[in-house]
């Protein structure tokens, strides 16, 4: 899934001060604001929408998370200086970003990983489930199938989405976005948990 | 001049003569001119020492800060105080003292001696050489009464004038005033000073002054009969006395008028420039002048300005003893031979013990030798730590090199007991004020350069133990006390301050190292390792980022100790100039390229705008 062109990574990228966390408590919301649009335009580029904080978490995902967990790995750390972000202090990061609603900790009630809160996978919201749903909103009157009934799998792999922004876009997101679509009265979902069908107004 | 000028410290101390020693301090004192408040003098720490005793205002040290030689000192009283006047000292120059005193013989300005039997004043012959007469030496009788006077008696008379004609005038030695009074001098003194009381000074400036006030060229009063002469005449037409010439007296006039009215003067002219005062009070305002009075007892009985000097005595006469003994020795046939060679050494060394214990135990015998002898003991202990230290390495002689020459000012370190004040809190907050400007002395002498060498900032412990050191062992500080001490220096607006990191690390400082500055040094430095290429191979752009430096970095450039150096490096991170980066080598700080300043703006604009709009909702009555 990942591009193979690579990532145009900032300037701060190669300051190793950047991999520890500051004291200075302005320094420190400067280091967090720019560790957020880092991950958030990495995120971007390689069309990423989990990320996973610790190896063995992703290994026990989902083949597309443990993929975003291999490339957080990278984006966390600097191979070339031979520096890391810090677990914790990445997860602070997060915490930071789910303030500002660009991520969201995944709910590990599925495999348990963890109960409250803060798991270590989250979704990073380069668009949030409201801008994904405007994007959707947008093919489908672009396209005219108002009234048509889709299938998830249909707006994510199909052959009419190839081009749009989500195409690709992972399956929980799509629900997300779906639902907020739904509670402004603008789409129906029905059918069963892997064949479900969506129906826009 | 009996008040004088003086100069002070930078920490706002007189400086000390050489060996002179601090007796007292008290606080809080005034200043009198006889009757008069002395304006800019009213609040002020007063100094006694060995040799004056020092005035030093606590508004305007620098200007009004005066001094006067114990060796002035005619006379003084204790006045004990009564209702609301407060007690003072009451100190007399010889001058004015002099005035009341009947006068000895009669002289008048130029050379002249006066007949014992009718009294009238006849002048010196004028090749009547003091320095060579002798009984044989012809003398002149008297002018009026024929009689012959005694060889000492003209010998006096002109001995007398030619150290009165040395003298700069109005320097208030004694035979300047001597002027008998006669009727015809009282009638001189009236028409010259104006008023009916004399003038303590000097009588021959006051005496020409009504020359050029009243003659103006026309007449020329004679100095003795009061006669008015022809401005042409050299002496008197009536009585024969030399005429002082017009340069002379425009010279001393200034002076002279100055002292015609004292009263007036007193509020306006500085104290410094005037010669002779009547008097001058010292005003203890709050206690202590009892100890003061002591202590000025015991300083005009030792009278140690003699020996400002003079050899030290006990050390003058045991070596001429002892030049004499081998003089004698070598003198007397033992012969050169015997003390050369190593047998002269030992010889040598052996006098120079037998010194030593002769010094050491006349100096022991009771604490009043000691205190007197303590020049001598100190150059002693200097010279067994120099030979103790023979052996040992650079560093700690150097060090003790420097508690030695601290040590050889103990007599100027502030102790409890030099400090009075009335009730114990008074004489607290004294000692401490003394203290703190004590530390701020040892700190910023030169000489001994403790802040410098520790690159200008030292922690208090540091300073507190060095500090301790070089009080010998005596009178140590204790940490409470120091503490405080270091807290008032910025009260007292010395040239140190103390500083406290956010880490509680107390640090002692000069006043003009301010954070600004610091922080500047560090970034400039950091900026200069751009251009510098790492010793090892970094994997970041080194012209881009420069490299991280740790405290011990930090430490060796700017010559500060390890402790100060992180302080300093937090300092500059919490100012959001450094930023931090922990590693296997331990914290680094790096130049902050991580706040560079871009996401400040957005927030604070957000918040604005939200601000806006709640405003403009409660300005519709929506909230």
């Amino acid at each position: 899934m990942t591009t193979s062109n690579s990532f145009d990574f900032p300037r701060e990228y190669h300051f190793p001060p950047f991999f520890t966390r500051q004291t200075n408590v302005n320094t420190h919301r400067a280091q967090l604001e720019k560790w957020s649009s880092l991950i958030l335009g990495y995120c971007a580029h390689h069309k990423l929408y989990k990320l996973s904080l610790s190896a063995t978490a992703a290994g026990n995902n989902d083949n597309s998370s443990s993929n975003a967990g291999a490339s957080a790995d990278d984006l966390f750390h600097n191979r070339n200086l031979n520096r890391r972000l810090s677990t914790a202090d990445a997860r602070e990061v997060l915490d930071f970003m789910r303030k500002e609603g660009r991520a969201e900790f995944v709910a590990g009630g599925d495999n348990g990983a963890a109960k409250e809160g803060g798991g270590d996978v989250a979704w990073i919201y380069w668009k949030t489930p409201e801008e994904w749903a405007k994007e959707l909103e947008g093919w489908v009157d672009d396209t005219a199938q108002k009234g048509t009934v889709l299938t998830l799998y249909e707006l994510t792999q199909g052959e009419d989405t190839r081009g749009s922004a989500f195409h690709g876009l992972d399956p929980d997101l799509l629900q997300k976005a779906l639902q907020v679509l739904v509670k402004r009265g603008k789409a129906q979902i029905f059918g069963q948990d892997d064949s479900q069908g969506v129906k826009f107004f | 001049m009996f008040l004088k000028h003086i100069d002070l410290t930078t920490a706002l101390r007189p400086s000390y003569l050489d060996g002179e020693a601090l007796t007292f301090v008290q606080d809080n004192v005034g200043l009198y001119e006889g009757k008069y408040k002395l304006p800019n003098q009213q609040k002020g720490q007063v100094y006694l020492t060995t040799h004056r005793i020092c005035y030093v205002d606590s508004q305007e040290p620098r200007k009004h800060s005066v001094a006067l030689d114990l060796k002035d000192i005619e006379r003084y009283e204790f006045y004990a105080g009564f209702l609301k006047s407060s007690a003072k000292f009451i100190i007399t120059p010889p001058d004015s003292s002099a005035r009341n005193s009947p006068a000895a013989p009669v002289q008048a300005t130029s050379a002249t001696w006066v007949c014992t039997i009718c009294s009238f004043p006849n002048p010196v012959p004028s090749n009547f050489d003091p320095t060579t007469a002798n009984v044989h030496t012809p003398l002149p009788p008297c002018l009026a009464c024929g009689i012959k006077p005694a060889l000492t008696h003209v010998l006096k008379a002109s001995i007398n004038n030619a150290t009165s004609r040395q003298a700069p005038p109005g320097a208030g030695s004694r035979p300047q005033s001597v002027f008998n009074p006669t009727p015809r001098d009282t009638r001189l003194i009236g028409d010259g000073s104006g008023g009916s009381s004399p003038s303590g000074a000097g009588f021959s400036p006051a005496a020409s002054t009504p020359n050029l006030d009243s003659g103006g060229g026309s007449g020329f009063q004679c100095p003795r009969c009061t006669f008015e002469n022809h401005p042409s005449l050299l002496s008197c037409e009536i009585c024969g006395a030399p005429l002082i010439s017009h340069d002379v007296s425009s010279s001393i006039a200034p002076a002279a008028l100055r002292t015609d009215s004292p009263g007036p003067v007193l509020t306006t002219g500085s104290v410094t420039g005037r010669e002779t005062p009547e008097s001058v009070k010292i005003s203890f305002r709050a206690g202590g002048e009892k100890i003061f009075y002591e202590r000025l007892k015991v300083c005009m009985i030792q009278r140690k300005w003699l020996l400002q000097e003079a050899p030290p005595i006990p050390r003058a006469n045991r070596a001429a003893e002892g030049n004499n003994g081998t003089l004698s020795r070598t003198g007397s046939g033992a012969g050169r031979n015997k003390s050369a060679g190593i047998a002269g050494l030992e010889q040598m060394g052996l006098d120079r013990r037998k010194n030593n214990e002769l010094m050491i135990g006349t100096s022991f015998e009771d604490l009043e030798a000691l205190m007197a002898s303590a020049k001598e003991i100190v150059a002693l202990a200097e010279s067994f730590s120099r030979q103790v230290n023979g052996g040992s390495d650079n560093a700690t002689s150097e060090a003790n090199a420097l508690l030695a020459e601290s040590a050889s000012q103990l007599g100027l370190i502030t102790t409890k007991d030099i400090v009075g004040g009335g009730s114990g809190s008074a004489s607290e907050s004294l000692y401490l004020s003394e203290l703190s400007r004590n530390l701020a002395e040892f700190l910023t002498d030169d000489s001994r350069g403790v802040l410098k060498k520790a690159g200008g900032i030292m922690s208090l412990v540091d300073l507190w133990a060095m500090f301790n050191r070089a009080r010998g062992g005596v009178e140590l500080v204790s940490p409470n006390d120091f503490e405080k001490a270091a807290q008032l220096w910025e009260k007292l607006k010395l040239p140190v301050r103390l500083r406290t990191f956010k880490s509680g690390v107390m640090v002692a400082q000069s006043r003009d190292r301010t954070d600004e500055a610091t922080v500047k040094a560090l970034l400039s430095w950091l900026r200069d390792l751009h251009d510098i290429p790492p010793d090892t191979d970094v994997s970041w752009d080194w012209q881009e980022f420069g490299r991280g430096v740790t405290a011990q970095d930090v430490a060796e450039r700017f010559g500060w100790s390890i402790a100060v150096a992180e302080e300093e490096l937090e300092m500059a991170e919490e100012r959001g100039v450094l930023c931090r980066e922990e590693g296997i080598e331990g914290i680094k700080f790096w130049e902050n390229f991580i706040d560079t300043g871009e996401y400040r703006k957005r927030p604070r604009r957000q918040v604005t705008e939200n601000d806006r709009i709640l405003r403009d909702l409660k300005a519709a009555g929506l909230l």
